[in-house]
C-alpha cells in the first residue's frame, strides 16, 4: 500500500496523529489537574476575592 | 437584527464566567463536530486517485498544507487577541492569546515535519533554506519566543502587554510566508488554492484538502477553547492561593501577639 513512498507517507500520518492527539491529552490532563486543585482549594475554604470572575 | 441585541450577546462572553458556561457547552459540540470532518476529510483523502506525477505522496498533500494555513491563521488569531488586549485590556483577550500559541508551535512543527517528509522524495532534499521553508522556520521561532515571554512573569497580568505587542510586531512573518513564493524563487509553487480564477487543482485533490483543512481548523477551535478554559482555571488557582498567602500573613503576627 501506498507504494515506494510509503516510508513517507505513513511517518507524516503517524507524527500528525501522535501531535494532535498527544496536545489534546495533555490539555484534557491540565484541565482535570486544575479541577481538582479548584476544588481542594475551595474545601480548605479559601475563596477568591471577586466571586464573579 | 439590531446592533443594541448584537453588541451585548458579544460582549456578554467576553466575560471569564460566562466563557467558562459558554466553552463547556461549545466543547462536545466542537468535538463532535472534529471526529465527522476528519472522517470524512481521511476518507476522502484515501479514495482519491494517484496523481501523475507525485503518486500516492499526495496524501501528505492532504496534512501538510492544512497544518501550514493553521500555523498562519493561529498566529493571525493571536494577533486579534493581542489587539484586544492593546485597546481593550480585556483579560479573555490574553487568555486567549496565551492558550493559542502553543498550538500554533504545534501546527507550525506539523507543517515542517510533514513537509520535510513530502520533500524528499518529491525534490530529493529534507530541507532547503529556501523563501517559504526559512519564512515558516521564522515563524515557529518566534512561537517559542512568546511561550518562552508567557512564562518569563510572575504574574500573567504583567505579561499581558509585552505579548501583545511582541505578537502584533511578529505578525509581519504572515504576508512574508503567504507571498513569498511570488516574491522569491523557491522549490514551493506558487498558490495553487486561493487564486483569483480557479484553483490549479481538480477536484478529486481539492475536496479532500479543503475538508482536511476544516478538520484542522475545528481540531484548533476545540482544542484552543479547551485550553483557554485551563489558562481561565489557572488564575483563578493562582487569585485564591495569593488570597490565602495574604490571608496567613496577616493572621501570623496576631497570632503572635496574643
Amino acid at each position: 500500500m501506498f507504494g515506494e513512498h510509503a516510508g513517507f507517507i505513513i511517518p507524516s500520518y503517524i507524527i500528525s496523529f501522535c501531535a494532535i492527539s498527544g496536545m489534546a491529552i495533555f490539555i484534557m490532563a491540565q484541565y482535570k489537574s486544575r479541577k481538582q486543585e479548584l476544588k481542594r482549594l475551595e474545601e480548605a475554604g479559601v475563596k477568591r476575592r471577586a466571586s464573579n470572575d | 437584527m439590531s446592533s443594541e441585541t448584537i453588541k451585548p450577546s458579544i460582549w456578554a462572553f467576553a466575560n471569564p464566567t460566562r466563557f467558562m458556561g459558554f466553552a463547556n457547552k461549545a466543547i462536545p459540540v466542537l468535538v463532535i463536530i472534529t471526529f465527522l470532518l476528519l472522517a470524512v476529510g481521511l476518507w476522502l483523502s484515501f479514495i482519491a486517485p494517484e496523481d501523475y506525477q507525485q503518486g500516492y505522496t499526495v496524501l501528505i498533500m492532504f496534512i501538510h498544507v492544512p497544518a501550514a494555513w493553521l500555523a498562519m491563521m493561529t498566529y493571525s488569531v493571536m494577533s486579534i487577541s493581542a489587539i484586544g488586549t492593546i485597546v481593550w485590556r480585556h483579560p479573555l483577550a490574553d487568555v486567549s492569546l496565551r492558550s493559542a500559541a502553543p498550538l500554533g508551535a504545534m501546527f507550525t512543527i506539523l507543517a515542517l515535519a510533514t513537509g520535510s517528509l513530502w520533500g524528499k522524495p518529491m525534490w530529493g532534499t529534507w530541507w532547503e533554506w529556501d523563501a517559504r521553508m526559512t519564512s515558516v522556520l521564522v515563524l515557529l521561532i518566534i512561537y517559542l519566543g512568546l511561550i518562552a515571554l508567557s512564562k518569563a512573569f510572575d504574574e500573567p497580568s504583567e505579561a499581558a502587554l509585552p505579548l501583545a505587542v511582541m505578537t502584533l510586531t511578529g505578525f509581519a512573518i504572515i504576508p512574508i510566508i503567504k507571498f513569498s513564493v511570488d516574491w522569491w524563487n523557491t522549490l514551493h509553487q506558487p498558490a495553487s488554492v486561493s487564486r483569483l480564477d480557479k484553483p490549479a487543482m481538480g477536484p478529486e485533490f481539492l475536496y479532500p484538502l479543503l475538508i482536511m483543512a476544516l478538520a484542522y481548523m475545528a481540531i484548533f477551535f476545540t482544542l484552543h477553547m479547551m485550553a483557554m478554559r485551563n489558562e481561565i482555571l489557572n488564575r483563578r488557582i493562582r487569585t485564591m492561593k495569593m488570597s490565602a498567602a495574604r490571608k496567613q500573613s496577616v493572621t501570623i503576627p496576631n497570632e503572635g501577639a496574643t
